[in-house]
């Protein structure tokens, strides 16, 4: 009777951000992101590329509740980076992967359609 | 500014692929990348199902919203889905949901004239866009089975009888409802790599290499009935178990054989529901993760207020 309504989970609502972002106050080159309407998919792929960067000291993220249809990403770099940086650097990286697997998949779908 | 890149290269090997199942190796990349892909094939790529029925007509022994639960279930064939739109985001149609750009009507007519029950099935229905029909699980092979198959049945239907009603399939995802997920199974396991210590092996006698290929509840070993010597007969078998390694233990041969996951091989299992091919989900979702990320980049406005930010901290530090 007073379950969320289901597009909750994946439709940012009118005058929220996708993305906001808030320096730490006591560390510097640490931040934490607000990501809307995103869960462990994003989450974790996120942090695990975060992790391949050199400078990057600290990397996580967390889902604070199920109900709460948002993760928070918390990147703690050194002073040759800093957490935006480490961030953008992430998601080009990631995005950059799923282009050459896109294209990987495809020429590999020629290749095993063409042996039959 | 620009930093190094941390980009990886993965590898794709195909091994089977029909239209509705694929099996696929993915190599050079990591669990995060997998399980996203696996994700996004369950939960967010879009096919077209059933979401709303005006009943003209229902005598049939089930209720108006039981059959309206059964239509919604039935997989539509969803090519068009990537290029559709969501209603809610549909602008041709302010939130009514019922445009050529994001919906497809269907119409049912079915009564019952004799005393033959009458099966209606998702053949009888029938669709204003010929691209999106409910899926055919006949084999296009098999003449016989496709002359008699009738489809998925909806309801069955008594003498006097009769089922009539207008339907409404838009575009959807998984996470919204289960009716709109194109996967039937995803799964991906890690690649195993096994390795057995030869010399220790041969210390055994072949009946001690019986009980122990024997301990595993999966034909991953074997012994070879000319050497007597144990051999890896199928390690994707092996079910992460350890019950070999107990074995060896508890036969006084710790070490006998290593097992290990690897952890950037995959093997990936995809099966459809027929909503799109096998093949087109993988695509699809590899699609769709691109957007989301495209998504979550910081907003310009971010960054300009945390630059003033910044400056204004370096001020204060400054003094
Ligand atoms: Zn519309």
């Amino acid at each position: 009777m007073n379950a969320p309504d289901r597009y909750e989970r994946f439709v940012v609502p009118e005058g929220t951000k996708k993305v906001s972002y808030e320096r730490d106050t006591k560390i510097i080159n640490a931040a934490s992101f607000t990501v809307e309407r995103e869960d462990h998919t994003v989450g974790n792929i996120l942090r695990m590329q975060l992790h391949r960067d050199d400078n990057v000291l600290f990397a996580g993220y967390k889902l604070p509740h199920p109900l709460q249809y948002k993760i928070l990403v918390r990147i703690h770099t050194t002073s040759q980076s800093s957490p935006m940086q480490a961030y953008n650097q992430a998601i080009n990286d990631l995005d950059k992967e799923l282009d050459h697997l896109k294209n990987s998949f495809e020429a590999e779908l020629a290749r095993f359609q063409r042996s039959f | 500014m620009d930093g190094v890149s941390y980009q990886r290269f993965p590898r794709v090997k195909i091994r089977e692929l029909r239209d509705d199942c694929a099996k696929f190796e993915l190599r050079d990349t990591d669990a995060s990348i997998a399980n996203a892909l696996r994700r996004v094939m369950i939960a967010e790529v879009p096919t077209i199902a059933i979401d709303l029925v005006e009943i003209e007509v229902n005598s049939s022994v089930l209720n108006d919203e039981f059959i309206a639960h059964r239509l919604g279930l039935i997989p539509l064939t969803s090519e068009r889905a990537m290029g559709m739109r969501f209603s809610r985001d549909c602008d041709a149609c302010d939130g009514d949901g019922q445009c050529e750009y994001c919906s497809v009507e269907f119409h049912l007519r079915a009564k019952c004239r004799d005393d033959q029950t009458l099966d209606v099935t998702s053949k009888d229905l029938v669709s204003s866009d010929h691209s999106v029909v409910p899926v055919d699980y006949s084999d296009p092979s098999d003449y016989e089975s496709s002359e008699q198959s009738r489809g998925i049945i909806i309801v069955k239907l008594r003498r006097g009888q009769e089922l009539r009603l207008r339907a409404i399939a838009r575009k959807g995802i998984g996470k919204d409802h289960a009716k709109w997920s194109p996967a039937a199974t995803v799964t991906f396991m890690y690649e195993p790599d096994i390795h057995i210590n030869e010399d220790m092996m041969e210390s055994l006698t072949i009946e001690e290499k019986k009980q122990w290929v024997e301990s595993s509840p999966t034909k991953v070993f074997d012994i070879d009935p000319v050497t007597q010597q144990v051999k890896v007969v199928d390690p994707e078998l092996y079910t992460y178990d350890d019950e070999v390694i107990k074995k060896a233990e508890a036969m006084g041969k710790p070490g006998l054989v290593e097992i290990r996951a690897k952890e950037d091989s995959f093997i990936f299992t995809v099966e459809s529901t027929g909503a799109i091919k096998a093949s087109q989900l993988v695509l699809n979702a590899i699609d769709i993760l691109k957007q989301k990320l495209d998504a979550v980049r910081l907003s310009e406005d971010t960054v300009e207020a945390d630059d003033q930010f910044g400056e204004l901290g370096a001020h204060m530090r400054g003094g």
